[in-house]
């Protein structure tokens, strides 16, 4: 009895979810449906379900932004930056919480400050010292100004996990003889692998996502990413929402397809984690 | 000698460890934010090859005669206040139900996570779309009130437009946080809490939530550090409007630097924004910190 | 000793970051000129533009940079100068932004083009007697009025002064479809366009203007400004309901599918339209202040964007021949009429292909019934104050007068 009380209650929880969710899908549903419509239609009935699906939209944005050399750029851009951020980012976290100093709180406190800080309100001084450095208008450039902008995030994500890592498998290998290295690579780091994966789904949609800092930095046409292909197409007086659409549809998949192949780790790393806890 | 030795192998190893993340974000961000203080106390327009120091004008001039920017800060802090509230219980509930053995319990973690894939400014844009002209034909076909609103065509329902975005799109990424944490308390815990006769909304009180205190106080902080310098979807969505009843702190700083070429009052008005902001932030982890040890 | 040390991994660890892709950054021959433009719509166009002076000129790279409206083109571009990256050919969309980046500008009076630009377009970025921009084009903003829908409801005679769009307004209610479509909750339609009005319609603007800087005039004592009441009630009361929702996007939408006969935007909507509706039958109607037909039936007409030469740049020459390449030879003077459809800013190039509204500009512009845009003068922020104003206004949050004396708070506040 108690049981079959129960699995109604699961059902009826899980047709709410499915309601939510798809309240959740309604702002995809526009921008999929308004993707394959002709730009007049767009602008007459946004909401209906195109009369002529438009596959034109996607073959020509596809040529005008030159889609392949975009992609290519956001993923090197991405793939890079995150690689370095991870390896910077853990390595100077564990650190920071097993060897603390003055020296460690006060940067880690600098690191939350920063997080609460417009980039808005250090945009110019920044431009400033990327012009000096000469790393305006290239890859490179960018991704040195993610490593530093993305720091204070990835500290923040990794610290507190680090925390409630127990401490005496570490002492055990300091025990039997291990260097700080290899505690760090073969003990620590895959202990954290649940954090790890965290780190990179939300510093991956950060930077892929990321506008401000590709549209000041990377002035030449052939560098540009996603977004910036994106928004060439929104004019001061109009915008070619039918492009647009296609171009974000296009620069969405990469990123879905990535987030389903991570979404496996994050539920078995935190079950990893569950099971040693 | 060997103490020495050992001394110094440590610097070089903290340095090894800690070097490269302290140098860019000394690089990026701080030397860039402190020089930006210099601007603060000059009467620069962003554009000249040269500034002129005003001493503390700016400052006197936005503490005494610029109502606006407290008008954006009273918006933000409200803002905030309630899109942290909102997401964070939402967030919590989804995952509490995301951890039963529901059917697309995958798929749904997938839909719920998905608003995290379009980027913030085009978000705006989006959504701009669905409020003013989705809402507008559903309340035609179904003559719902709340439909038939003016969408964000007053304080009101700008301000409440822009906190449905906001949940809309962090609701998602708090709740992979929150069921994490939720998989990992230990379930032997729960069991035998439940066997001592806990259940229902004490097993909820009194367990699931203090065992939550880490996982809180980090969705917590996030919501904080996002919606408090919230700038691209406010941006795109209402532009601060209408009659800049939804500017953020953020968006203000922007106008005053770029749109108005007032880049020393800006400045001066994002020092100030850091001192509040910092003090806040402060405090909070400081409380929620002193919750979790209490739990 | 350490401190040495310390440093050197420091290095090591950071020269592996930096070998890696360096190619990026490699500035070889031919040179570069890079020039700054926010026409998002034209990307394809400049970059055949690029190609054909790459034949033309062999020794130079002719670089665009396009960054649009969406993203604000004018922080990108403070933002290079700011950093010591200004572009070498960059825009400037009147002479308020003139003055602000002054310091970099060339003179461009001696330029053999300089003669044939139309009077009208060429005194905003005149200053002390030099000419320091080159216009690109005129544009024109008004009523863009659907002229089915006009004779639908049997108005023959085109409005030209607030009782007479008083009338049509009426008329076009009685069977049954909205006036006006207002984007008032768009800035630059409601602050900038249409506050331009009572301000381009002074009998000298530019003099207003500096007598409302020196306090010897105020905008809530001026006769236009007090009379302009009537035509925005006008707008209001005969408008769609959530104007404050409605912005451009959404305007045009009204517009394009037949529910409002009138919109009040300019000439580079028309291709849009177009592409809505290929047969639009459309024109573009004066904004009248009062009754009198001659004085109300002008329009604004102004040039949306000047091209300026960077004065710190090592190729000003070359920047200077690029420009005069684009309106004197063939190729260039063809993608002006042709390809972007253009009303020329010069005497000696004549328009090919107009749509509706730009032809109605150009026949307004040939009699010489136009009206200056003021705003490009406006100090910084101003149509930013005045569109807060007058969202409140039409929101009913404060009186006319009440916004009057705002807009005069604000233009004291900011001609500091």
């Amino acid at each position: 009895m108690i049981a079959k009380n129960r699995n109604m209650t699961v059902r009826l929880l899980e047709l709410l979810m499915v309601f939510f969710a798809f309240l959740f899908l309604t702002p995809f549903y526009f921008v999929l449906v308004n993707s394959l419509k002709p730009f007049g239609e767009i602008l007459n009935n946004a909401a209906s379900i195109p009369t002529v699906v438009a596959w034109g939209n996607y073959s020509n944005a596809f040529q005008k932004i030159n889609f392949v050399s975009v992609l290519l750029n956001s993923l090197s851009i991405t793939v890079i930056s995150i690689i370095l951020l991870v390896a910077m980012g853990s390595m100077a976290s564990w650190w920071m919480v097993r060897n603390g100093t003055k020296f460690t709180t006060i940067l880690f406190y600098a690191c939350i400050a920063a997080m609460i800080t417009p980039f808005q309100s250090f945009m110019i001084p920044l431009m400033r010292v990327v012009t000096t450095l000469d790393l305006v208008n290239s890859r490179k450039g960018l991704i040195i100004v993610y490593l530093g902008y993305s720091t204070p995030f990835t500290v923040f994500l990794y610290h507190g996990f680090i925390k409630s890592v127990p401490i005496q498998m570490e002492e055990s290998a300091l025990i039997d003889g291990c260097n700080r290295f290899q505690i760090f690579f073969y003990i620590v780091l895959p202990l954290i692998r649940s954090m790890t994966v965290t780190v990179i789904i939300l510093q991956t949609l950060l930077i892929w996502n990321d506008f401000l800092l590709p549209l000041l930095l990377l002035t030449d046409r052939s560098l540009h990413t996603i977004p910036l292909a994106v928004f060439s197409f929104f004019g001061q007086y109009t915008n070619r929402w039918d492009y647009a659409l296609a171009t974000l549809v296009l620069g969405m998949l990469p990123i879905i397809i990535f987030f389903l192949i991570m979404q496996k780790y994050v539920v078995a790393g935190v079950r990893a984690g569950a099971v040693k806890g | 000698m060997d103490v020495k030795n050992k001394k110094w192998r440590e610097r070089t190893l903290a340095t090894v460890f800690l070097g490269p993340s302290t140098f860019f974000f000394l690089l990026v961000i701080a030397v860039p934010f402190l020089s930006g203080i210099y601007y603060s106390f000059t009467n620069w327009n962003g554009v000249q090859s040269k500034a002129t120091w005003s001493g503390l004008s700016n400052f006197k001039y936005l503490l005494l005669q610029d109502s606006q920017f407290f008008a954006s800060f009273w918006f933000t802090f409200r803002f905030t206040l309630t899109t942290l509230v909102i997401t964070n219980v939402v967030a919590f509930l989804f995952a509490m139900a995301l951890v039963q053995p529901l059917r697309f319990r995958g798929a749904l973690r997938t839909v719920f996570f998905l608003p995290n894939v379009i980027g913030g400014v085009l978000l705006g844009f989006v959504w701009r779309f669905i409020l003013v002209n989705g809402f507008a034909t559903l309340g035609e076909l179904t003559s719902i009130k709340l439909f038939l609103l003016p969408w964000l065509g007053s304080p009101e329902t700008g301000f409440w437009g822009i906190v449905i975005v906001y949940t809309w799109q962090s609701v998602g990424y708090l709740m992979i946080i929150y069921i994490a944490h939720l998989l990992n308390i230990d379930s032997q815990l729960l069991e035998a809490a439940q066997i001592d006769g806990a259940h229902g909304f004490f097993l909820f009180t009194r367990m699931i939530l203090p065992l939550s205190m880490p996982a809180i106080t980090v969705c917590l902080f996030l919501v904080l550090s996002w919606t408090f310098k919230s700038f691209d979807i406010v941006l795109s969505l209402t532009a601060g409007g209408p009659f800049r009843s939804t500017e953020t702190v953020a968006l203000n700083i922007y106008r005053e630097a770029f749109t108005y070429g007032n880049y020393g009052i800006g400045s001066a008005k994002s020092i100030i924004y850091f001192l509040v902001v910092g003090g806040i932030t402060f405090v909070q982890v400081r409380l929620t910190k002193k919750m979790e040890v209490e739990a | 000793m350490k401190r040495i040390l310390i440093a050197l991994v420091l290095l090591c660890s950071f020269s592996l970051l930096f070998a890696q892709g360096g190619t990026d950054n490699k500035k070889i021959s031919p040179k570069e000129l890079h020039l700054f433009h926010f026409k998002v719509d034209q990307i394809e166009e400049w970059e055949l533009i690029s190609k054909e002076y790459a034949k033309v000129e062999p020794g130079i790279k002719l670089v665009i940079e396009t960054v649009g409206g969406a993203s604000d083109w004018n922080t990108a571009l403070k933002t290079k100068f700011a950093a010591g990256n200004g572009p070498d050919i960059f825009i400037v969309d009147g002479p308020a932004l003139a003055k602000t980046f002054m310091e970099y500008l060339t003179d461009l009076s001696d330029q053999s083009w300089a003669p044939h630009v139309v009077a009208s377009a060429k005194a905003p970025l005149t200053f002390d007697g030099k000419l320091m921009g080159m216009p690109f084009n005129l544009e024109g903003y008004g009523f863009i009025y659907n002229k089915q829908i006009f004779r639908d409801a049997g108005i023959s005679k085109v409005p030209s002064t607030v009782a007479e769009l008083r009338q049509a307004a009426e008329k076009i209610q009685a069977i049954g479809i909205t006036p006006f479509g207002n984007g008032y909750s768009e800035w630059w339609v409601i602050g900038m366009h249409l506050m331009n009005i009572p301000f381009a319609f002074q009998s000298d603007p530019q003099a207003f203007s500096i007598a409302l800087d020196a306090g010897s005039a105020t905008i809530y004592e001026n006769d236009i400004f007090k009379n302009f009441k009537e035509l925005f009630d006008l707008t209001i009361e005969y408008g769609n309901k959530n104007s404050l929702t409605t912005d451009h996007n959404a305007q045009m939408s009204l517009f394009n599918t037949g529910k409002v006969a009138m919109v009040q935007q300019g000439n580079w909507k028309e291709g849009e339209i177009y592409s809505a509706n290929p047969n639009a039958d459309i024109g573009l109607l004066p904004i009248p202040v009062n009754n009198d037909a001659d004085f109300s039936g002008r329009i604004p007409v102004g040039v949306p964007f000047y091209w300026v030469v960077n004065n710190q740049s090592a190729l000003q020459d070359d920047a200077k021949k690029f420009l005069e390449w684009m309106v004197t030879s063939e190729f260039g003077r063809s993608y002006i009429t042709e390809k972007f459809a253009y009303i020329p800013a010069f005497d000696n190039i004549d328009s090919v292909s107009l749509g509706g509204l730009s032809r109605d500009i150009l026949d307004y512009a040939t009699q010489g019934k136009t009206i200056p845009w003021s705003f490009t003068t406006w100090h910084d922020g101003m149509y930013n104050e005045f569109a807060e104003h007058t969202q409140k206004y039409v929101a009913g949050r404060i009186s006319y007068d009440e916004m009057l004396v705002a807009m005069q708070a604000s233009w004291e506040k900011l001609a500091k």
